[in-house]
């Protein structure tokens, strides 16, 4: 029995950022959140491992209060458990901290055989909580992992490497990350999402943890990537086409 | 609540279903409102503005907390020609006291707002699942079908809009026909607060909400809107699908020509699009008006056609609210007898016509033919603007006296003064 | 004195963060050490490049991964302290990196896309939201440590007059990790960084044959054919080489073409050098269309074929 637990962020949706002006900034008034695009594949893998190996998920986020609305999204996935560690300076955290508290809640309140992090968080992207945790924990770790295979109490893992396959083995307790290319998730159903109201969440805030864990690094700066371009829309009518290789040979950049 | 029955299932999370769903869950009963979209009204658009009364009942000083833009304190209704405007402004500074008249507002943030307090309330709300058919044994609707899985329900609410396939299943409605249908295409456009203050002669909170007349349709059958919101503008077009069809106009180069027009250009300069969208309004009012009411079975909002569009005002929002509330109340009291039967629901009509609801599109039930008269977007338009701009204009010709203008522009347009004192008539009695 | 270190997983990228090391070690007035892997010829290439000190870490056994050196290096650092830790970012390097970082409670930025010095810390730029912003950040803890992509810089060029020293460190690398099977991938010959011009295959497309479009497109221009992320890691149409944005492949061309590409922020990240940007998309909300110089919007199996007429009669051909 396998006792899997899987750690998601509730992002922002990037695609939602909007730029104020030409100042830069950031305009993140009217964005929605989603649980990190990689996250839904550790998710899925984790419950998939249960369904086939037999066991239990627990899905555990520190985050804002806020982000208690991804309980019942990652829920109606498949876990039947969540661990929401919450604060509201939580909105912020960097990945040393994320790490750390992870570390303390995993280590004090669950057991575990297999830890499953995504590769990367979508809105940091900073690669660092999983490998951090693992650390932390003092587990053996593969990161970029695209096949997981599990016997006894050994894992096997593909690791996809920029030059082709690694497949390492350890024994468990073990954490890895996953690659997109793992799995499909799927798509909650209406009887997952209504069992996911039904399911049990262990509320934990920062007065539950012992340590403090202070930021290493600070943010000095958060300004929105511009691009300058010309914006301009056509048509699909020939003459509009004409248009468009007109401009393109004026920009010197067919010949 | 057993694990898949519930008291009621409402589909659909727009206005007329989260509105449903709250009011049910306030009472306590269990109920399960199902939305398509990611978040409901993630997909949702209207013009722009929404008259507060009737939610105003249901949560008072929901402004307080729901996420509105700006409260309306201006009106302006504009004729268009080609090239020339003549614009009538009411202003009102109390329209931003409490009770707010109206609020300009983005749905997908207040959709999801309204959501979210039918779930407060204790409504289960389920997001990102379609409905694709409805439950009917022995003749009523007993559930839903989502995928693979079922939900049974003593009573179904379809809060699933103007193209209703819900009501259709439930063999209340027949497709709609073009004529019964306009379509809407939206722009919202960045600029910032302090752009929109000057140009509109507003201050942050307060708004316009401004209907354009003529040439934006080029004398289709339709009009134009513009609503300010804190730092964006809506502004689109409204124009009926029959009389799309017999021309070969775009709506998008419409548009593209609306917000080119000399007085609408300088408003949106500097503007940029970040949201485009078109979405069908119900059109031909109560005429219209699909059975309400089947066993197990209600129908409320835009699904039920109940949407007031006097062609350049789309009126929608408090009408989707308060149904929703008056099936609501027809599902409580059905409840109380345990009785889900079409005859124990006819209490949704009842609280339908004591609201304004059906007052309201009873007083404007001939509007719709009314309004399909083709002069009301081309020629009266022009004739407004025509005769205002020879009244003001001096250039040391002989003056004419107004009332000869006047005369000579109606002869000038082709309209007999018969046809004129008709439509003058027809439309003091049906808007 | 602590130092700045400099560890990449291969004597390229090493060298390559020897240019930028030698910068970051003036500036915060520190020596500069670089780490050879189990090969102590290196250690002197690294030196006359700039290097004052080289650890020489024991070579690997076959079996084990280089981040088995994770338990040696903490080790190390946690002995000598350095200032500043700079890793390559290769996907080997940020997990050392990450977990080199756990292990000495400091604090760590990734995929950092430009490091600068000021008042003692490094400033460093990434990218976040998907490309969509940058966040700058300064490490509050020591060691301060960065992560930073290879091919960022230019390689250190060695000089004759440097001399440093070789420290041999001993101990086992250990891990229970171990590596059970390696297969290579073939490598692509053609370097989409290098291309002139890209036509670039989105999701709009239906079919893999249908990408032949795309490649008379880009035959007619004498470009060369990319894509998009699911194109190549979800759908398999295109080597994972071809595809372009945060995770992919970063491209400057003179013309990039999007064909049924929707625009996330993810891909355009990957293009924002391109002189001149180009799509053809049937939505006219598509986010491209924002990043896009000239936007067509329509069927690209419409669109393409009329382009091309046009490019022809245009151009002579
Ligand atoms: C161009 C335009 C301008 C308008 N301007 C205004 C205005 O300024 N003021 C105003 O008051 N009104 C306006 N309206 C009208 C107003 O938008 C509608 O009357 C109002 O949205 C109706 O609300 P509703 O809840 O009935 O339906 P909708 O808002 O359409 O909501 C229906 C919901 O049901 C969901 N749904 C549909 N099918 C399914 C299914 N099978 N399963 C699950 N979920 C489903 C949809 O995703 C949607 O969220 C305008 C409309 C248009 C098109
Ligand atoms: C952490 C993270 C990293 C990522 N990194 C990358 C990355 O490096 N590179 C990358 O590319 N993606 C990346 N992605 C994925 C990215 O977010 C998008 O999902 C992806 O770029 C979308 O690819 P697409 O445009 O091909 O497909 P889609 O988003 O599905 O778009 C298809 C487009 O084609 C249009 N279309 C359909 N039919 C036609 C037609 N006949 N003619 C014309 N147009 C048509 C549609 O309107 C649509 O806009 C990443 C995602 C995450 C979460
Ligand atoms: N706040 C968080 N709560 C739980 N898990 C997290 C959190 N942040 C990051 N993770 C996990 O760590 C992975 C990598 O995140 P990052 O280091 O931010 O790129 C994510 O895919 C998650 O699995």
């Amino acid at each position: 029995m396998l006792k899997i637990i899987v750690c998601f962020k509730w992002v922002i949706d990037e695609a939602d950022i909007k730029v104020s002006g030409k100042s830069r900034e950031l305009d993140l008034s009217r964005v929605a959140y989603k649980i990190s695009d990689y996250d839904r594949n550790a998710i899925e893998e984790a419950v998939r491992l249960q369904e086939q190996l037999g066991g239990s998920v627990v899905a555990v986020t520190v985050g804002p209060p806020t982000a208690k609305q991804s309980l019942k999204d990652a829920l109606s996935r498949g876990p039947e458990k969540a661990v929401f560690v919450s604060d509201p300076a939580f909105d912020s955290l960097e990945p040393a901290q994320t790490a750390a508290i992870l570390a303390e809640v995993i280590t004090k309140n669950l057991e575990y055989d297999l830890i499953i992090c995504g590769e990367g968080s979508s809105d940091l992207y900073a690669q660092q909580v999983g490998p951090r945790l693992a650390e932390k924990l003092g587990i053996p770790c593969a990161t970029y992992v695209e096949k997981i295979i599990i016997k006894d109490k050994e894992l096997i893992a593909e690791r996809k490497m920029r030059d082709g396959i690694e497949v390492v083995s350890m024994p468990l307790p073990a954490l890895v990350t996953v690659m997109p290319t793992i799995n499909t998730p799927r798509i909650p159903s209406l009887k997952q999402v209504l069992g996911a109201a039904k399911k049990p969440v262990v509320n934990l805030s920062a007065k539950d943890l012992e340590g403090k864990y202070e930021p290493c690094l600070k943010t000095t700066s958060l300004l929105a990537a511009t691009m300058e371009r010309k914006r301009i829309k056509f048509t699909d009518d020939p003459q509009d086409i004409r248009k468009v290789v007109d401009a393109l040979l004026k920009e010197g950049v067919i010949s | 609540m057993s694990d898949d029955k519930f008291t009621a299932i409402v589909i659909g999370g727009g206005p007329s279903g989260s509105t449903a769903a709250y009011v049910l869950a306030k009472e306590g009963l269990d109920v399960l409102l199902i939305e398509k979209g990611d978040t409901s009204g993630s997909k949702n658009m209207f013009g722009g503005r929404m008259y507060s009364h009737a939610l105003n009942r249901i949560i008072p000083g929901f402004w307080e907390e729901a996420p509105v833009e700006r409260a309306v304190t201006k009106e302006i209704i504009t004729f268009l020609t080609e090239d020339k405007s003549v614009s009538v402004i009411c202003q009102n500074d109390n329209w931003a006291k409490e009770p707010y008249h109206s609020f300009t507002l983005l749905r997908a943030e207040f959709d999801r707002w309204l959501a979210s307090k039918a779930e407060e309330a204790g409504a289960i709300v389920a997001t990102s699942i379609k409905v694709d058919d409805l439950i009917i044994e022995n003749n009523k609707v007993v559930g839903i079908k989502a995928g693979e899985d079922e939900m049974y329900a003593d009573v179904i609410i379809a809060a699933d809009g103007v193209n209703s396939l819900m009501a259709q299943k439930a063999g209340l409605r027949k497709d709609l026909e073009p004529k019964q249908v306009a379509t809407g295409i939206k722009q919202i456009i960045k600029l910032s607060k302090e752009k929109i203050n000057d140009r509109f002669q507003v201050t942050d909170s307060y708004g316009v909400a401004q209907l354009f007349v003529g040439h934006c349709t080029k004398g289709l059958h339709g009009g134009g809107f513009l609503y300010t919101n804190k730092d964006t503008i809506s502004i689109g077009l409204v124009i009926n699908i029959s009389a799309l069809r017999h021309n070969t106009i775009r709506l998008v180069d419409l548009l593209e020509d609306f917000k080119n027009h000399p007085s609408i250009a300088p408003i949106i300069e500097d503007g940029e699009v970040e949201e485009y969208s078109a979405h069908l309004v119900p059109e031909a009012g109560i005429n219209m008006k699909p059975q309400l009411i089947g066993e197990g079975f209600l129908v409320v909002g835009d699904a039920a056609g109940f949407v007031l569009n006097l062609g350049f005002l789309v009126r929608g929002m408090d009408f989707a609210i308060a149904s929703g509330e008056a099936a609501a109340k027809a599902v409580i009291e059905a409840k109380k007898s345990n009785d889900f039967s079409k005859s124990a629901l006819l209490a949704y009509e009842r609280y339908l016509k004591q609201s304004f609801v059906m007052q309201h599109l009873e007083i404007y039930r001939k509007a719709p033919h009314f309004l399909e008269n083709e002069r009301l977007y081309g020629k009266y338009p022009a004739l407004a603007a025509n005769l205002l701009t020879k009244m003001f204009t001096v250039d040391g010709g002989q003056p004419r006296r107004l009332f000869g203008t006047a005369m000579n522009e109606i002869k000038m347009s082709g309209l007999s003064l018969a046809k004129l004192a008709m439509d003058g008539w027809k439309g003091m009695r049906s808007l | 004195m602590p130092g700045v270190w400099v560890i990449a997983e291969n004597s390229n990228y090493t060298l390559e963060l020897l240019s930028k090391g030698l910068e970051i070690a003036n500036e915060l007035n520190e020596k500069l050490v670089a780490f050879s892997f189990g090969n102590e010829e290196l250690a002197n290439d690294y030196i006359s490049c700039g290097a004052d000190e080289v650890f020489v870490l024991p070579a690997l056994n076959r079996e084990l991964p280089f981040e088995a050196y994770v338990p040696l290096i903490v080790a190390e650092a946690k002995k000598e302290m350095p200032e500043a830790i700079i890793v390559c970012a290769t996907q080997r390097g940020t997990e050392l990196a990450s977990r080199v970082a756990a292990g000495l409670n400091t604090g760590l930025a990734t995929g950092c896309i430009s490091v600068r010095v000021d008042k003692g810390n490094l400033v460093m730029e990434r990218l976040v939201f998907g490309g969509a912003a940058v966040q700058t950040v300064i490490c509050t803890t020591r060691p301060q440590m960065a992560a930073i992509p290879p091919g960022t810089y230019e390689k250190a060029q060695p000089r004759e007059d440097r001399r440093g020293q070789i420290k041999v460190v001993a101990g086992n690398v250990e891990t229970k990790v171990k590596v059970v099977e390696r297969r290579k991938k073939e490598q692509e010959e053609i370097d989409l960084t290098e291309a002139k011009i890209i036509v670039s295959v989105g999701r709009g497309f239906e079919k893999q044959e249908d990408i032949s479009l795309a490649r008379e497109l880009a035959r007619l221009l004498g470009g060369e054919v990319g894509c998009t992320r699911p194109i190549a890691e979800e759908l398999h149409w295109l080597p994972e080489e071809r595809y372009m944005g945060i995770s992919g492949k970063k491209v400057k061309p003179d013309l990039y073409i999007g064909l049924g590409v929707s625009g996330q922020v993810q891909h355009v990240t990957g293009i924002r050098d391109a002189k001149i940007i180009m799509a053809v998309n049937t939505d006219e909300n598509a986010p491209i269309f924002d990043a896009a110089d000239y936007g067509i919007v329509g069927n690209l199996y419409d669109v393409v074929p009329k382009l091309m007429t046009e490019i022809k009669a245009a151009l002579n051909k």
